[in-house]
């Protein structure tokens, strides 16, 4: 039935650049040890929020490349290039790109609209406009790290980045690309925290970018990389809810799918998609109950840690992989982790009703 | 693999709502390009566009991409025949750029001005591209993997290569897929920018011709399983035999001068098909009347086909660039082509470009009996999609 069946999917490398994590696996794992909450700061109007300093960031990317993207999209190369620098892939080879994004290049879009409304079309910036388009990130991150095969962006509330991680191991499953890059960005405007106010989404909100390089196993194997992590399984589904609303339905499918895929009964810990925002956590509690009954996995969100933003969920994979490999899951208050076994489910439940559930464990 | 087929076609255009209507215009070479009635255009270049004349479905609340969405999504299930069960367990890919952009832009218009416009929250509610996803969701019922791509222009035709996939793979048995969207002022203001628009209805492949004509719609098919449809007794339009999807890795906005990514999009969708290029008579082009695009697209074909050896379209000349929604349209009029044995014209062709070494079906519907035909579709950022159709 699935394609999941059919080619096993590693992942080989990692990248990630947010407020509190800037490196490839062993960074992740360092800071996995003991998860500190990033400082939150009123980055976003009267919001507290977790802001990447410019400085780390303009560390990370040549001040040509610099003055020429656009900070998501620098956010988006940074973190691309640490995953293909650790999984050594040669992009000649054949690699795909598949990026999810939540709200895309939300600052360049507001910045064109204010450029008509102070001047009118006079105002109007020629070189903003494509970055108007959702799809910026990924055209620049392929021209850099010359993708050539098929490069998505998605688009989803919250799980806009375990969606991206999910689609890619498809496509490298059914045998349609060897090597995937994919991952999660979003950055913070000011104005985001308006909207959020208005839409009655009162989770913290931050900013980054996490990417994985997703492969297939015998390709992976072949050339002698390091395996970082199996992707088992995933799946993905519809919950009925209205356009950035909380559903009540708690049965799902998803979990049951992936975990039917990664021929598992049940996973040994889990990842979620919890970011303080109260309905739609509270609704993926049910939701998880409902699939996996009465029994209390060990389970852990870092979104209160890192802030909610795209990169999160794919960071969740990466973390995944982490806890499968170590058999460590990290405290939450930055104590000592907990020792777990099995497999581990990461799942997604976004305002709207999508929901993503990928099973990863140790190679 | 799966062998997929398409069973249930649905269409929302600058022609009206449904499908007959798009066909009835597309064959009778109906330019419904016209005066911009939509946004304010004072002060831009050009001021025209192909807006769709009438929305029917869906409560006025809702997004005017939402409501082109659901009436092209709606007449594709109920053409296809399926049930309610059924949807439970569809999947639904959705290709989208402005999203309700339209509306939010209304809320920034009015927020800049110090006003605070009723129903905004609705408005930033359905601002982003999955917004769609969620409606149509919501509203119809479809309760199996969902997600929508934002490619740029090729968005339309990456979504029916994203559900072909899930079905071919064994995933679902069923999807909706298709892409929408309406007219905004980001995206005219855009291209006007840019200096891509023509002030006159556009003229794809034309020697003359000075830039794209922009247009908004939506279309959705309704794809299956061979065998599923085959079960159930449903009627299938076409088959869709392979696809492609590249990426140039060229330039953020124009196309790699030699078409490089677009003849590996084509040459993957036929051998995904197991199709020869010579068993192709019809390939339905991305055709945006800009001089580079036509230029190189045209270039790219012949590579693949050889020159002159087949049809080549471009019915932008007749509903503009919908954007989001241009490579599911023009996924619907290539299968159209199929079933109805005539070819759409490029509407505005009087002085065909020398460059252009094909036969561009200059004006007037062509009636043509193909067995396979292809369907382009480009995108900013070097995206790149074709999609190969059999004849069922």
């Amino acid at each position: 039935m699935s394609s999941l069946q059919r080619r096993g999917v590693v992942i080989t490398g990692v990248g990630v650049v947010n407020a509190a994590v800037v490196g490839a696996s062993p960074a992740l794992g360092t800071w996995l040890r003991r998860p500190r909450a990033a400082e939150r700061s009123r980055a976003v109007g009267a919001r507290e929020a977790v802001r990447l300093a410019e400085a780390t960031l303009a560390g990370l990317i040549d001040p040509g490349e610099g003055r020429r993207l656009a900070r998501v999209c620098r956010l988006t190369l940074a973190a691309a290039r640490l995953a293909v620098a650790e999984a050594g892939v040669d992009p000649a080879a054949g690699l795909g790109l598949v990026v999810g994004s939540e709200l895309g290049d939300f600052t360049s879009t507001i910045a064109f609209a204010d450029g008509y409304l102070a001047r009118g079309p006079a105002g109007l910036s020629a070189l903003l406009f494509p970055s108007t388009v959702m799809n910026t990130m990924a055209a620049t991150t392929a021209i850099a790290v010359a993708s050539r095969e098929l490069s998505l962006t998605i688009n989803v509330p919250t799980i806009s980045g375990e969606l991206a991680v999910a689609r890619a191991a498809s496509a490298v499953a059914g045998g349609r690309v060897d090597a995937v890059l994919a991952g999660g960005v979003d950055e913070l405007d000011p104005l985001v925290a308006e909207m959020l106010d208005v839409l009655g989404d009162d989770g913290v909100r931050g900013e980054g970018a996490t990417f994985l390089m997703l492969e297939a196993e015998p390709v992976a194997r072949a050339r002698g990389a390091s395996i970082l992590g199996r992707i088992a399984g995933a799946a993905w589904r519809s919950l009925p809810a209205r356009p950035w609303g909380v559903g009540r339905q708690v049965a799902s499918r998803a979990i049951h799918e992936a975990l039917s895929r990664a021929e598992r009964a049940a996973p040994g810990w889990l990842y979620a998609s919890a970011s303080g925002d109260a309905p739609r956590d509270a609704w993926e509690s049910r939701v998880l109950a409902a699939a996996l009954g009465p029994r209390r996995f060990p389970t852990l969100s870092l979104g209160a840690h890192l802030g909610h933003h795209a990169g999160l969920g794919a960071l969740h994979v990466a973390a995944a992989a982490w806890t499968a490999r170590t058999g460590l899951l990290p405290d939450a208050a930055g104590g000592e982790p907990a020792r777990v076994g099995g497999c581990g489910l990461v799942h997604g439940l976004g305002r709207g009703g999508g929901q993503v559930a990928l099973i990863v464990e140790a190679e | 693999m799966r062998r997929v087929l398409v069973t249930g076609l649905g269409a929302v255009s600058p022609f009206g709502a449904g499908v007959k209507a798009f066909w009835a215009g597309l064959a009778a070479g109906t330019c419904a390009i016209r005066p911009l009635t939509l946004i304010d255009a004072e002060g831009f270049r050009c001021r025209i566009a192909a807006e769709v004349p009438e929305i029917a479905a869906g409560s006025p609340r809702r997004s005017r991409a939402d409501r082109l969405a659901l009436g092209a999504a709606v007449e594709a299930l109920d053409d296809a025949g399926l049930g309610g069960e059924e949807r439970g367990e569809t999947a639904l890919v959705v290709g989208a750029v402005g999203g309700g952009m339209l509306e939010a832009e209304g809320w920034y218009w009015a927020r800049a001005r110090g006003e605070r416009a009723p129903g905004w929250a609705a408005a930033l509610r359905s601002m982003l591209p999955a917004a769609h996803g969620e409606t149509l969701a919501h509203r119809l019922g479809l309760g199996g993997p969902r997600h929508t791509v934002v490619t740029a222009c090729s968005s339309g035709a990456v979504a029916l290569a994203e559900a072909a996939e899930l079905i071919a793979d064994g995933v679902v048995d069923c999807a909706v897929a298709g892409g929408v969207d309406a007219v905004t002022r980001l995206c005219f203001m855009g291209f006007n920018t840019l200096k891509l628009l023509d002030p006159a209805p556009c003229r794809p492949f034309d020697r003359d011709r000075r830039g794209m004509s922009i247009g908004e719609g939506a279309a959705f098919v309704v794809l299956e399983a061979f065998e599923h449809a085959r079960a159930r007794g449903a009627r299938a339009y076409a088959e869709l035999a392979g696809h492609g999807m590249t990426t140039d890795a060229y330039h953020v906005t124009a196309p790699q001068p030699e078409g490089e990514g677009m003849v590996r999009a084509m040459r993957a969708a036929l051998a995904a098909g197991g199709v020869a290029p010579a068993a192709v008579g019809y390939v339905n082009a991305h055709g945006t009347a800009t001089p580079q695009n036509d230029r190189i697209e045209a270039r790219a074909i012949g590579q693949v086909f050889g020159s002159g050896r087949v049809l080549v379209s471009s019915i932008k000349s007749m509903i503009g660039h919908t954007m989001a929604a241009a490579g599911s349209l023009e996924a619907v009029a290539t299968i159209l082509s199929l079933t109805h044995e005539t070819v759409p014209p490029t509407a505005s062709l009087t002085t065909p470009d020398p460059e252009v070494d094909f036969d561009c079906v200059p004006r007037i519907a062509r009636e043509a009996v193909v067995e396979h035909a292809i369907s382009n579709s480009f995108g900013f950022g070097g995206q790149n999609v074709t999609l190969l159709f059999r004849r069922a």
